[in-house]
């Protein structure tokens, strides 16, 4: 009952409003940058075997490690600021989404690349047309964990760095000991989650699905 | 005029380190509006040597000249249609047999345009807005020929593209093959182990021996057109054809189990 009731009044004074945008905006920015180049990354470990050998088991070693244990590296470089969230939630996100692209393109049917380019696709026009639909169905996998990670990685910095979003109003929520903001908060933060996984990635996972046939 | 010319095609490739020499020196010429099939033993090399005239995969020694001119690499001039699975299953049956027009540029009222002849020709027209993974085998395969046909090759190169149909599909893709070809003029190559598609598609079959491969045998097939499966009268020049592959299978099984 306290919880809807103080949900209700921060979002009467626009301060919850305020932290959901916030952090989604930070969301939104960190993960495209993510997932721009966790998918140059990919393509660049399968195209050049010998920086697949190199890079690759870094990759898997930086793919482990916590969004929010990048926090400290985050507030050295950047102090606690919209880019310090930020990359916190692209360093997060990153690898999750390279790693995906790499086995990705490793796994196209070469008659794809063969056929693409017996057609006249090559350079940019075979990344675009053959290489990314043809390993789509992987990527969105990619996709999917770097926002899980990102979202962690966007809330874990705001209740650190405390500024602004919902993290933020987390971490306020325990200083003035109010059980029922921290509760409101915590329900929206999984609210939110729920929408993007339900909304976005279902629907896209789906659609991909059965225009393969693997619905 | 000659079409295509490949000169002393030397091809090998490394297998764990041992060196297998697939190809050992395939010359051949090729004269525009010829229909020429190619047969061996499996594993011989002959999607090798259509992957090179592809341009897909590079000889070690020799070329390939199309019109006079030397290939390098892969080229609009040069489609083929392969074995199976070479749809791509993110685009519409449309969108396939478009991919190569719009890969080049051209307009999409077009492709709208080309596509939807080939469509026509094939009988996919109930299919054009389907999904690849909507077809039958036989339609798939069709789907690929006017995806190749689309572009308007000087050259249709085919990796036994029939292989895996049923055996009435088959008989019915021979003959529509056979009326494409005169309806076109399309200078064509078709890979295919199946005597008998050879004797049925080509004015010239190509008899690769086992590995290292060379031509071992050329057949012409002098016989009026469309053939039929069960024309008796092509029965001796399946029998040419077969006693020239037994000896190179039954080579190729001691050769394999050595
Ligand atoms: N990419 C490759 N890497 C290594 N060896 C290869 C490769 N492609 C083909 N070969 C080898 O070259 C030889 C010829 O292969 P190819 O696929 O051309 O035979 P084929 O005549 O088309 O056989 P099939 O009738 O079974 O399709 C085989 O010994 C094969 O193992
Ligand atoms: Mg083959």
């Amino acid at each position: 009952m306290q919880v809807g009731q103080t949900l209700v009044n921060e979002t009467a004074n626009g301060s919850l409003l305020f932290g959901i945008a916030t952090s989604m905006w930070r969301l939104v920015l960190g993960l495209a940058v993510a997932i721009v180049g966790g998918l140059v990354l990919g393509i660049f470990m399968a195209k050049i075997e010998t920086a697949n050998q190199t890079i690759g088991s870094l990759i898997l070693g930086l793919q482990s490690i916590p969004s929010v244990a990048w926090v400290p590296l985050a507030l050295l470089w950047f102090g606690p600021t919209d880019a310090g969230v930020i990359f916190v939630t692209v360093a997060g996100a990153l690898f999750a989404v390279t790693i995906n692209t790499h086995s990705g393109i490793k796994n196209i049917p070469p008659t794809y690349i063969a056929a693409g380019r017996n057609m006249g696709a090559s350079g940019m026009k075979l990344v675009t047309n053959i290489i990314i639909p043809a390993a789509f169905p992987y990527l969105i996998s990619g996709f999917k964990q770097g926002w899980a990670y990102a979202w962690r990685g966007v809330i874990a910095a705001e209740i650190i760095f405390s500024i602004a979003g919902l993290g933020f109003l987390l971490n306020l929520g325990k200083h003035d000991n109010n059980i029922a903001q921290v509760t409101g908060i915590l329900i929206v933060i999984m609210m939110i989650g729920i929408l993007v996984d339900g909304f976005v990635f279902k629907k896209i996972e789906k659609k991909v699905m059965s225009r393969w046939g693997l619905a | 005029m000659t079409k295509l010319q490949a000169k002393n095609i030397v091809k090998h490739y490394d297998h764990n380190g041992n060196s297998v020499l697939a190809l050992d020196g395939i010359t051949m010429n090729v004269e525009e509006g010829d229909f020429v099939c190619i047969v061996g033993p499996s594993g011989c090399g002959k999607s090798t040597f259509l992957n090179i005239v592809a341009g897909l995969e590079k000889p070690d020694s020799g070329e390939i000249l199309l019109n006079g001119k030397p290939i390098s690499a892969t080229g609009p001039d040069r489609t083929m249609v392969f074995q199976e699975g070479a749809l791509f299953p993110w685009l519409k049956v449309i969108d396939n047999v478009e991919f190569g027009l719009k890969m080049a540029g051209i307009p999409k009222e077009e492709r709208r345009e080309i596509s939807q002849r080939y469509l026509d020709m094939m009988q996919l027209t109930k299919f054009t807005d389907s999904y690849t993974y909507q077809l039958s085998t036989g339609m798939k395969q069709r789907v690929a020929i006017a995806r190749a046909l689309a572009m308007d090759p000087e050259i249709l190169l085919m990796d036994e593209p029939f292989a895996a149909l049923d055996s009435q599909t088959r008989d019915l893709l021979l003959v529509e093959l056979q009326l494409i070809w005169e309806r076109t003029k399309k200078t064509i190559i078709f890979v295919t182990h199946n005597i008998s598609e050879s004797v049925i598609l080509g004015n010239r079959v190509m008899i690769f021996k086992n590995r290292p491969s060379k031509i071992k045998k050329e057949v012409i097939i002098d016989y009026k057109r469309p053939r039929l499966a069960e024309d008796t009268n092509l029965q001796k020049y399946y029998h040419e054809i077969l006693e020239e592959l037994k000896s190179e299978v039954m080579t190729g099984i001691r050769g394999e189990s050595k």
